[in-house]
């Protein structure tokens, strides 16, 4: 019987699974190895149990727990897919106001608002098998994913930096020409898309492997960077450990 | 073994052939070579510069920094295919087809040496298959660089390259000269260069002496030494504390070679590829195990390997440095952990003898060629030198010319300071090495250093009127400063020269007299104190050609050079007419030996004339005893 598996998503863009779309060719390619059973995006399925589910968004009323907590609860293997479900991405900004705030700023004076509630990864509420870092997430690297857990082994995400990446693109530094950079603690596993493309790295992969955190903040200072200004750098897309938020 | 014994069955020194060509025939040799090889090199891209498949040979560029990635990713590339496997029932193993001949242009020296170790590293032994196919198949043409700031090529004896590579553009003259260093590269000319491999061979261009702002204090032979004492040294924890671990030292090092080996499966899980990919010491997992247990567990122990590796480890296993001094890890090391500093610091604690910098060097004369020979006298040759770089001085200054062998002494420069890359001497054959500069013909090279001393300076005579008193072979010194008022002739009111020898053999630079005297540029009196001969020239010393001068003595300048028993008269005579003191120059040309203002010979009384001289006011040297003949 192929591996039965299934898309969900909570808070977020839906860019991660209109990735997944993207693959196209080599998408369809994959679908004869495995069932989709539930993709919002293109198809809604049942409650069977799942082999695989990859989740993207972050999680923050009661109800989507427990959605989350449901889909948890049938499947083998959970991954968290995207930043957002994987370290809160974007949506960590939330945690700088408090839900009331929240409310009153997007619904204003609106007799009866939803509840608001301040977002946090899967991790927070539910066993988080894999991730899939990244916003969006890359395309290849969710086929390596997915291909490794068809197989059985657990998949690999690379613990080096985007330095890495950087280099082997044989792309000039951008501190030299005087930019802040995130690529030296960031995740390598993107190809230093952003650098390629004329931006900077700003860490939605997450942290590397043991960043090396000391001389990094040196190098920053050094740029003449302020403490706070260097923690806003990693703000964007990076929520504290639960016990230091 | 030289790097190429194993492809043409030879040695590749028995003849290296030197041709010129020029960029249109280089891109006329890369247009056939595209033909049979895929030829690759550096070019602009996006901006930047990088090494790729050169399609236009008109966007092949010769001429870059050291910066640029190495061209390692032709022979040891990133993810290379070792093999590929199909899964389904038997497992079935393909080979990978063999690799595409390959032209590789623009291998720098340090680059070039770099080959030499990965050869040694990945050769040895039973040879890395995958490597050989792509070497063997890859022909590499040196060009010369110059070094940026993070280079220490000069420490590491790695800025030039004698063999190792199949042909060599060296600069030259605004175009190039090929160097053959296999018969490979010979071969290649004749079949797709026939127009330059058909030009007779040019002597070969003197070794460059590369200048490299950083560099190691002790020779590179001693680091293996250096280290063995420092395994414990917190040096290494220090610069592991720096350190990101980001591997971009390892990954942009030419001889970097250490891989992993990864499986990369096909979509349909129905087969895949084994696949290396470059791999670096500073990363977390490098030495990590499936126990979780990591060898090399800190940076600082990282980094110590590193630093072991290219310096100890494999110049003791290879007996060649594993360090080529390109710079490019520190060049692109955000930390700035460099290379040289760190082995300089060790090497300073161990107090051992201290290298001096290419000791020596100011005395090592550059190369220059004779570019012309003419007869000024029975006993003067003028040479016309042209030197490898253009050369600024002002009139009055000279040089230190010498012939190998013979030794070196000073000229003063005869020629007008013009900024391009040719000066003239004056040579009267008397000694040996005079005599041995007179023998040379055009196309022959002497050393020379300089210029030196302090000679006229252009900006404080314009706008004067200019009274040139020369006796005898003072004169040469006078003509580049009278070459050079005459070209910005405009500037300056009145010129006059006096000029007086013993005997019309013994006047100088007859045509350049005929056409001052002649011409109503200037005010040209002579006077012989021997017998007139033919000349129709006035009888007497130069003091005699004053008699009738009518001058503002406020408004002019006067230059005096002679022989030392002149000035006695000279001076006197101008003083008497009401020139001003510091608008007496003199030439007081003495032995300037060394030309460094170190050897004491050209000293006069306290003052050392190649440093402050030879051209003085006469308000500078008045005080001075041993100055002027009283």
């Amino acid at each position: 019987m192929k591996p039965r598996i299934g898309f969900f998503d909570f808070a977020g863009c839906e860019g991660c699974q209109l990735t997944v779309l993207n693959l196209e060719d080599r998408l369809l390619e994959l679908l004869d190895m495995v069932e989709i059973v539930e993709f919002r995006e293109i198809s809604s399925g049942g409650g069977d149990p799942l082999d695989i589910a990859f989740v993207e968004g972050s999680v923050g009323p009661r109800d989507e727990i427990e959605r989350l907590r449901k889909i948890r609860k049938k499947t083998k293997s959970l991954v968290a897919l995207g930043a957002c479900a994987d370290t809160g991405g974007i949506n960590s900004l939330s945690r700088f106001q408090t839900a009331s705030t929240l409310q009153q700023t997007v619904y204003g004076e609106t007799a009866a608002p939803p509840p608001v509630a301040l977002l946090r990864p899967l991790h927070d509420f539910v066993a988080v098998d894999h991730r899939l870092p990244g916003c969006p997430i890359d395309g290849e690297e969710f086929l390596a994913v997915l291909q490794a857990l068809l197989l059985g082994r657990p998949p690999e995400l690379p613990g080096y930096s985007v330095c890495v990446e950087c280099k082997l693109a044989e792309l000039p530094c951008l501190f030299d020409t005087g930019q802040i950079c995130l690529g030296p603690i960031a995740r390598a596993g993107c190809g230093a898309r952003c650098v390629q493309g004329g931006s900077r790295c700003r860490g939605c992969r997450g942290e590397m492997e043991n960043p090396r955190s000391n001389p990094y903040y040196r190098i920053l200072t050094d740029h003449g960077l302020t403490e706070e200004e260097i923690r806003d750098q990693y703000r964007l897309f990076n929520l504290p450990e639960k016990e230091d938020r | 073994m030289t790097p190429f014994a194993h492809i043409s069955g030879e040695e590749t020194t028995s003849s290296q052939i030197w041709r010129s060509a020029n960029r249109g025939e280089i891109d006329l040799f890369v247009r056939s070579l595209s033909t049979v090889y895929e030829v690759v090199g550096v070019q602009e891209k996006r901006g930047r510069l990088l090494r790729s498949r050169i399609d236009d040979p008109t966007s092949l560029v010769l001429d870059f920094p050291p910066r640029v990635h190495s061209p390692k990713k032709f022979l040891f590339p990133n993810g290379e295919k070792l093999f590929r496997f199909r899964l389904g029932g038997k497992v079935l193993l393909e080979t990978e087809r063999t690799s595409p001949p390959r032209v590789i242009f623009g291998m720098h020296p340090c680059d070039l040496h770099a080959v030499k170790i990965l050869d040694d590293c990945l050769l040895e032994g039973e040879a890395d298959s995958s490597y050989r196919a792509l070497r063997d198949s890859a022909i590499l043409v040196g060009v010369d660089c110059q070094p940026d700031d993070h280079c220490f090529c000069t420490s590491m004896g790695t800025d030039r390259v004698a063999d190792g590579f199949d042909l060599f553009l060296h600069h030259h003259d605004g175009s190039y000269l090929i160097q053959t260093g296999s018969p490979r590269g010979e071969a290649l000319l004749l079949r797709h260069a026939p127009r330059i491999a058909a030009r007779p061979g040019e002597p070969p261009l003197p070794l460059q002496l590369k200048q490299c702002s950083n560099g190691l204090q002790c020779s590179s032979e001693t680091l293996p030494t250096v280290l063995e004492g420092a395994y414990d040294h917190p040096t290494w924890e220090e610069i592991g504390n720096l350190c990101l671990g980001c591997g971009a030292c390892n990954l942009l090092c030419p001889t970097c070679y250490c891989f992993n080996v990864h499986d990369r499966l096909d979509l349909n899980l129905h087969g895949g590829e084994r696949v290396r990919t470059w791999e670096s010491c500073q990363f977390d997992q490098f030495t990590k195990v499936a126990g979780g247990d990591n060898f090399r567990g800190t940076q600082a122990e990282r980094q110590r390997h590193r630093f072991f590796r290219k310096h100890k480890y494999l110049r003791e296993k290879h007996q060649r440095t594993g360090c080529v001094g390109c710079g490019r890890c520190s060049r692109e090391c955000l930390s700035q952990i460099e290379p040289a500093t760190v082995l300089n610091s060790l090497f300073k604690e161990q107090a051992g003898p201290v290298k001096t910098q290419m000791p020596g060097l100011e005395y090592q004369p550059q190369l220059a060629e004779i570019a012309a020979v003419r007869i000024l006298s029975e006993r003067e040759k003028l040479l016309r030198l042209r030197l490898a770089e253009p050369v600024r001085f002002d009139p009055g200054t000279f040089m230190e010319v010498s012939v190998f062998g013979l030794g070196e002494a000073p000229f003063t420069i005869a020629s007008a300071p013009d900024g391009g890359r040719e000066l003239e001497i004056v040579v009267r054959a008397a000694g040996n090495l005079t005599r041995a500069l007179h023998r040379l013909k055009t196309g022959d090279q002497v050393g020379v250093r300089g210029p030196f001393g302090c000679g006229f300076r252009m900006a404080d005579l314009v706008g004067s009127d200019i009274l040139l008193v020369a006796g005898g072979r003072g004169l040469i010194t006078l003509r580049s400063l009278l070459l050079a008022i005459l070209a910005r002739r405009e500037e300056f009111g009145r010129v006059i020269l006096l000029y007086g020898a013993r005997d019309p053999e013994s006047l100088l630079f007859h045509d350049d007299l005929m056409a001052w005297h002649q011409g109503d540029q200037l005010d040209c009196r002579l006077v012989i104190s021997d017998s007139g001969g033919d000349w129709c020239i006035a009888r007497g010393e130069v003091s005699h050609l004053f008699r009738d001068l009518d001058i503002a003595p406020h408004r002019t300048i006067a230059a005096v050079s002679g022989p030392p028993g002149m000035y006695r008269s000279t001076n006197s005579l101008l003083f008497q007419i009401g020139f001003d003191e510091d608008r007496v120059f003199l030439n007081l040309e003495r032995h300037m030996k060394c030309g460094l203002g170190k050897c004491g010979k050209c000293q006069i009384n306290d003052i050392c004339v190649c440093q402050c001289g030879p051209i003085f006011p006469y308000s500078k040297v008045r005080h001075l005893r041993e100055a002027i003949e009283r």
